[in-house]
């Protein structure tokens, strides 16, 4: 079937739109972070809050109850709500995990609307969300009309590869925006959004068209949907690891007194603790789908090449990047390393994930080197 | 509280890691294994049956296998294309103008070829009995169910009764075919 | 009263993802330590060693360098060219860099995924597993026999907990609320009988959940295995071969001799082969004519007819990239195609030496401009060989005085021959590649390379023959393979995203109720409280609320006349 203009056209210039909205996004953002509503004050203290907590545990397994099965930094709501209802004396709004003294019953509590909340967190915030979603619709579309142009799965060459999976992270950040009310973190996971759509338009754009037979197959569908999906999020965890460095690196020059916790940029994006658990919760929602991916995709190669797995270059780093992201999830649980080290692992294996997607599908002979990119 | 034996633990760990050491072994000990045979001689102790066969020459005639029962049989598989096939190609001629005399028959299995590049070739060499015009290697699929022929040339003598005395992989020499003609009881 | 909670049984020291590393036979190595306690010295003699030994290997921090031994090892086997893949590139890479590339194979690194270092590193990864898995099974089937502890005694200290006013008596209202638990499910442990004074009964019950997240997590580890086992089996058992087939030639019978290539397992011999014969009717591949991406493939077929045995009734089928045949349990798979000119060579005698379509390799795979070589031996002593280079475009167009192909279908084919004639070497004995012509021994016969199109004919000078041109066929090359690891290896592959699904997304939790009599009146104070270890995924907070909830709920829906 011939390739329609009319829809290639049209993804074309919707892609172009989300780039341009996505790019304001990121703006309303920053603007948030330089003139928004001072609130790091009560994320502080939350922050502190929750470490206070974690001690009194600590110190109750010192003292032989080991009560404390719990991770000392169970996630709530209240930690990620450095941006919540102003609640600068930092209690946690939230009852259902707050320590509530039996004297007092009190029935449960669900915590407020998330909307509501991006809502009340000033002008900057409603914009940066309002762009973000009309950007994201916009991306969206840009794929489905690609799609819609070429008659399948719109992700059979880089260029196409990477739209898709920049609007899987875009739509997946936007959850964790409404789930954990982190929009503090849109700056660097929308501004790298617009990073790979930008590389992706000028560097590696290819115009629509058919697939070589080799990728005629319903297992593109499953294999490399899995792929698209699973580096989206590897992407926003990366993101993230990225902010908890930095988090970290401001919270010990504060505690040696190099720096005041104040409103200052750093001191907006929630505290290493929060962005510790997010993290390790974002690469455990990606991993099954990308080992989901390898094995689809070994399905696929015995189908196609008549062996599932042969060390193809590709496949091999796939499997690198895949054992890379196992360290990251045994480092967790090994004590000595946790915190840093891990997230260093972590951003390892996605640099793996890019040097598979950029340099060895492109430069190493192999038998996917279906990029479409000349090299 | 349930504990097992250490003990227990232990002799299941080394099973299952004996196991596994036997599974890796064997996965290192698989790396390609060459496809070339070692040329040589086989005899067999328990000569098997030969099995029958109906085939068309190059020129067209049709020949059996069992047609020639009372004779013995010199089956030699070849190509045009393979070298050593052609080297070996004078050494057959001569033994069948020898032995001919003395009742063994000679027959050619041609082997992925056309009959004109091979009726070229034993033109040029001056051989004159007659093979098989095998191009998809049905004949030597058949034989290999009894005598596996893995390589060619393979060269295969058959005594009277129809059963396999042995085979030689690889280019013949002359001194291998009387061997073998000799325990075909053959030559004294 | 002791205040609760610390029997053998409670909660072990935890970390985020799944309990500490136990060195077998041992107990508890105190908070939060991931296997690291084996760091001190071991006692003497050699079964302390052994101890010792065996705990560093089977510790999480062994587990993390031998899997970043195995990432890093894994690098140079997709950087450099490996043999098992692409021996050609080995080939040209020894020719490249004739100092360094001995050495690189010393360390087996032209087959890196082969190499004893290699294998040790996946080994150990494994021995690891086994070392560290086994016991946690068994402790997982220990702990699943266990009851729940007894609850706690300040319950408000949990990390989610939540308070209501009750008014039934607190036996009764923590019997509703054990109601509610065990209708989810979970396994539960009540106080014992009241004690002998009325008024200081305890009123609790225990609740938990979640095995199943241990379960999974070793369940993945033990499929991870298994698929080592599948692929071992695979080795031993299972053979790949290659041939080449043109199109019209007689079915080829799969036997080793007609095999291209023929790489068996360890314990497979030629007559495993399975019996099949098949034949190449046709192949057709279709290309883009226009737009952008002209010249570009849409289809490959290969319609072939086969016989999956000697006198079994014929079949036919269409082979395609993502489409193989399947025979018996042996696979035939289109893996690439080309073109086989047609020649036919008289010599000097004028009979025919050589008739035949003689496949070229493409060259390149965009316009499928390819290289081929004919060798026609004479057939009359005294008579030279006849030896041609061949260059086959199949859209042939000349670009300045050079031949040039500029579509890959058969459009308007050519052929450009170079000739030689002499000794090709093909009776020496000696083995040589059918698409290389040896050129020692031999000359050229012409200047120039000769233009032929089809039917035409090429009487070579000095009457030393002629050789013809007759038409073009296409030629695939097909891989035959037969792997009885791979469905078991799929199966623990499944298997193990399933565990691993599980060990991700259960949580293990416990729940406690607990009743006091209220300061006032026959009601009671009810408390409830939860905790969760190793909530990989979240969301504990929320099932707590709900179940808070419901227990609260449940209770005044049981007795609406005495109110909430």
């Amino acid at each position: 079937m011939p390739v329609n203009l009319g829809f290639a056209h049209a993804s074309n210039d919707f892609l172009i739109a989300a780039l341009l909205i996505y790019s304001l996004a990121v703006l309303a953002f920053a603007g948030d972070y330089a003139f928004g509503r001072p609130r790091r004050a009560a994320g502080a203290a939350a922050g502190v809050r929750t470490g206070a907590r974690a001690g009194a545990r600590l110190a109750a397994v010192g003292a032989g109850q080991a009560t404390v099965g719990p991770d000392a930094g169970d996630l709530d709501a209240g930690d990620l709500d450095a941006g919540g209802p102003d609640t600068a004396d930092g209690t946690p709004g939230d009852g259902a995990s707050g320590i509530v003294a039996p004297a007092v019953p009190a029935r449960p509590v669900v915590p407020p609307g998330a909307f509501r909340a991006m809502w009340e967190a000033g002008p900057w915030v409603r914009a940066a969300a309002a762009l973000s979603a009309v950007g994201m619709l916009a991306h969206l579309v840009a794929v489905v009309t690609r799609g819609l142009a070429v008659h399948r799965a719109p992700w059979g060459n880089m260029y196409e590869f990477i739209t898709a999976l920049t609007c899987v992270a875009a739509i997946f950040f936007g959850y964790i925006v409404l789930r954990y009310r982190a929009w503090t973190l849109g700056v660097f996971v929308m501004g790298a959004v617009v990073l790979a759509l930008g590389l992706a338009e000028t560097l590696i754009y290819t115009p629509a068209g058919p697939l070589v037979p080799a990728l005629q197959s319903y297992w593109l569908s499953i294999h490399v949907t899995a792929m698209t999906l699973a580096t989206g999020i590897f992407f926003v965890a990366a993101v993230l690891g990225i902010m908890y460095l930095v988090s970290e690196i401001y919270r010990k020059r504060v505690e040696a007194g190099k720096a005041e916790p104040g409103n200052g940029l750093i001191s907006r994006i929630p505290s290493a603790q929060t962005l510790d658990k997010l993290t390790y919760r974002t690469v455990v929602f990606g991993f099954p789908v990308w080992t989901f991916g390898v094995i689809a995709g070994a399905i696929w190669a015995d189908q196609a090449w008549g062996r599932y797995w042969g060390w193809d270059p590709v496949e091999t780093w796939a499997f690198i990047t895949w054992v890379i992201y196992a360290a990251y999830l045994h480092a967790r649980a090994t004590a000595g390393w946790r915190g840093a080290r891990a997230h260093y692992i972590q951003l390892l294996g996605f640099v793996s994930l890019v040097t598979n997607m950029l340099v060895v599908q492109v430069f190493i002979t192999g038998m996917h080197s279906y990029a479409g990119v000349s090299g | 509280m349930f504990r097992p034996k250490g003990r227990t633990v232990v002799i299941t760990t080394a099973t299952l890691a004996v196991l596994l050491g036997v599974g890796l072994a064997a996965t290192l000990l698989t790396q390609g294994k060459s496809n070339a045979s070692a040329d040589g001689i086989i005899e067999y102790q328990q000569r098997p049956v030969a099995p029958d066969f109906t085939a068309t020459s190059l020129t067209g005639a049709t020949i059996k296998l069992s047609s020639y029962r009372g004779k013995t049989v010199v089956l030699n598989f070849w190509g045009s294309w393979c070298p050593p096939c052609r080297a070996e190609g004078p050494t057959l001629a001569a033994l069948a103008e020898q032995y001919g005399k003395r009742g063994v028959a000679f027959l050619g299995d041609d082997v992925g070829d056309t009959p004109a590049n091979a009726l070229s070739f034993t033109r040029g060499i001056g051989i004159g009995y007659p093979s098989i015009n095998d191009p998809g290697y049905a004949v030597v699929q058949k034989f290999s169910q009894v005598s596996p022929v893995s390589d060619t040339p393979t060269t295969v003598v058959i005594d009277k009764s129809g059963h396999v005395v042995g085979m030689v992989l690889g280019e013949v020499s002359y001194g291998q075919m009387t061997t073998l003609l000799r325990d075909a009881a053959v030559v004294q | 009263m002791t205040d609760v909670h610390t029997p053998a049984s409670g909660p072990e020291p935890v970390t985020e993802q799944g309990e500490a590393t136990q060195p077998f036979g041992g107990g508890d190595t105190g908070a939060a330590d991931g296997g690291t306690g084996g760091t001190s010295q071991p006692s003497q003699g050699n079964a302390g060693w052994l101890r010792w030994g065996w705990r560093q290997l089977t510790s999480m921090r062994t587990a993390l360098i031998l899997l970043f031994l195995l990432a890093l090892g894994s690098i140079p086997g997709s950087v450099l060219p490996q043999q098992g893949a692409d021996p050609a590139a080995v080939q040209q890479y020894y020719a490249a860099h004739p100092a360094l590339a001995p050495w690189l194979n010393h360390l087996g690194l032209f087959n890196v995924f082969a190499a004893p270092w290699f294998a040790a590193i996946y080994l150990l990864l494994f021995t690891s597993l086994v070392g560290c898995v086994v016991p946690r099974t068994f402790k997982l089937a220990g702990a699943a026999r266990t009851p729940p502890p007894r609850a706690p005694r300040n319950l408000a200290r949990l990390p989610h907990s939540s308070t209501y006013a009750s008014a039934l008596p607190p036996g009764a209202a923590v019997e509703g609320a054990a109601a509610v638990l065990g209708g989810q499910r979970f396994r539960l442990r009540r106080s014992e009988a009241a004690a002998t004074d009325q008024g200081s009964a305890e009123h609790w019950v225990s609740a938990e959940k979640g095995y199943l997240r241990e379960a999974g997590n070793l369940l993945f580890h033990l499929s991870l295995l298994g698929v080592l086992v599948s692929i071992a089996v695979g080795g031993l058992f299972g053979y790949k071969a290659d041939k080449l087939v043109v199109e019209g030639q007689p079915a080829f019978a799969d036997t080793v001799s007609a095999l291209d290539e023929f790489h068996p397992g360890r314990l497979v011999s030629g007559s495993d082969l399975a019996p099949f014969s098949l034949a190449l009717n046709k192949f057709t591949a279709s290309y883009l004519t226009s737009g952008e991406s002209r010249g570009q493939p849409s289809d490959f077929n290969a319609n072939v007819t086969y016989r999956s045995s000697p006198g079994a009734k014929p079949a036919s089928y269409n082979i395609r990239i993502n489409d193989p045949l399947s025979v018996d349990s042996v696979k035939v798979y289109l893996i690439g195609h080309g073109y086989a000119p047609v020649f036919k060579v008289t010599g000097a005698d004028g009979k025919v030496d050589y008739q035949e379509a003689t496949p070229f390799i493409p060259a390149n795979t965009g316009t499928f401009l390819s290289d081929g070589v004919v060798k026609a031996p004479s057939s009359g002593t005294g008579e030279a060989d006849l030896g041609f280079m061949g260059v086959f475009v199949p859209t042939a167009i000349k670009v300045g005085g050079t031949l040039e192909s500029i579509f890959p279908a058969a459009d308007n084919p050519a052929v450009s021959l170079i000739g030689y004639s002499g000794n090709l070497g093909m009776n020496s004995g000696v083995s040589q590649s059918v698409y290389q012509l040896d050129t020692t021994g031999m000359t050229k016969i012409s200047g120039s390379p000769h233009l032929l199109l089809p039917g035409q004919t090429w009487q070579l000078p000095g009457g030393k023959g002629s050789i013809t041109f007759v038409g073009v066929k296409q030629w695939v090359s097909l891989a035959i393979t037969y792997d009885p690891g791979q469905m078991p290896a799929l199966v623990c592959g499944i298997l193990a995203l399933a565990g691993l699904l599980l060990s991700f997304f259960v949580r293990r939790r416990r729940v406690f109720v607990r009743a006091v009599p209220a300061e006032t009146g026959t009601g009671s104070v009810v408390t409830v409280g939860g905790l969760t270890r190793s909530d990989a995924s979240g969301g504990f907070e929320e099932e707590f609320a709900e179940l808070a909830a419901e227990i609260a709920a449940a209770e005044s829906v049981k007795h609406p006349e005495e109110g909430a």
